[in-house]
């Protein structure tokens, strides 16, 4: 078989030849960008860092917005539900144990009536 | 220090307040606006210093500024001119004798063109940044 063939594989075609020209035209069009650059930049120093009136570039850690920013709303929307659920998830599985059987024995009442 | 091409047609300013009273600054927009109206000749005020190609200063240099100019001036790419716009950022003004001072500028930046004044007029300005245009011509001449 001709390495160079398309491959049908019916669920779509794979040609090498056409992966290589693709990655040989993506190349050359980086190639372009970085050639048209700004030759005086010069990494690691001021010049690379981005400006921020005049401070000095903070840690990313110090500025890094943590997932939980983006649920603040959800979360202060439902602060009453979770200021009680919260403080029930202790983390002891005894505790768990107890809610466990607490419920099954609730449900047991409620939906088997027992006397 | 090469210039490029864009650099004859154009010089984008980055201007920086080190400490000044703001009266050079209004000046500065004096000149900016129609009435003068530089950005005919390409010339415009950017946000950002690595967009310039000149470094607008006014003010004394405060203590606390003094490390945010050499950082700013680290940021406008090469070639870079620097202008001193009014008299605090020549000599320190009326602050000259102040303990709060790093400055002039020239104290911590090599500075290109001087515009004395305080403030200085925008006809002043205007000549200042032809000043600065010679300078680079003389600069392009030399290369």
């Amino acid at each position: 078989m001709d390495p160079l063939s398309p491959v049908l594989t019916g669920y779509g075609v794979w040609n090498p030849l056409a992966w290589l020209v693709a990655f040989i035209a993506a190349a050359i069009v980086v190639y372009l960008l970085w050639n048209r650059g700004e030759s005086s930049c010069r990494k690691g120093t001021e010049f690379g860092r981005p400006y921020l009136s005049g401070n000095a570039e903070p840690d990313k850690g110090a500025v890094h917005i943590r997932a939980s920013n983006l649920y603040w709303g959800y979360l202060q929307a439902l602060k009453t539900y979770y200021d009680a659920i919260v403080p029930v998830h202790t983390g002891v599985l005894t505790d768990y144990m107890v809610w466990f059987v607490a419920v099954t024995a609730l449900l047991l009442v409620i939906i088997g009536g027992l006397p | 220090m090469k210039l490029t091409k864009s650099f004859n047609r154009s010089l984008w300013v980055f201007h920086l307040n080190t400490g000044s009273c703001n009266g050079c600054e209004i000046e500065i927009v004096a000149t900016i606006a129609p009435r003068y109206d530089p950005e005919r000749f390409g010339m415009r005020l950017v946000g950002s210093p690595k967009h310039a190609d000149v470094l607008l200063v006014t003010g004394p240099v405060t203590k606390k500024m003094a490390q945010k100019v050499r950082r700013v001036y680290e940021q406008v790419p090469d070639p870079k001119l620097v202008m001193c716009i009014g008299t605090c950022g020549q000599s320190g003004g009326v602050f000259y004798d102040s303990y709060n001072l790093d400055g002039p500028i020239d104290q911590v930046l090599p500075v290109d063109v001087y515009v004395p004044g305080c403030p200085p007029r925008p006809e002043a300005i205007i000549f200042g940044v032809v000043k600065a245009l010679e300078k680079l011509e003389r600069l392009e001449a030399a290369q």
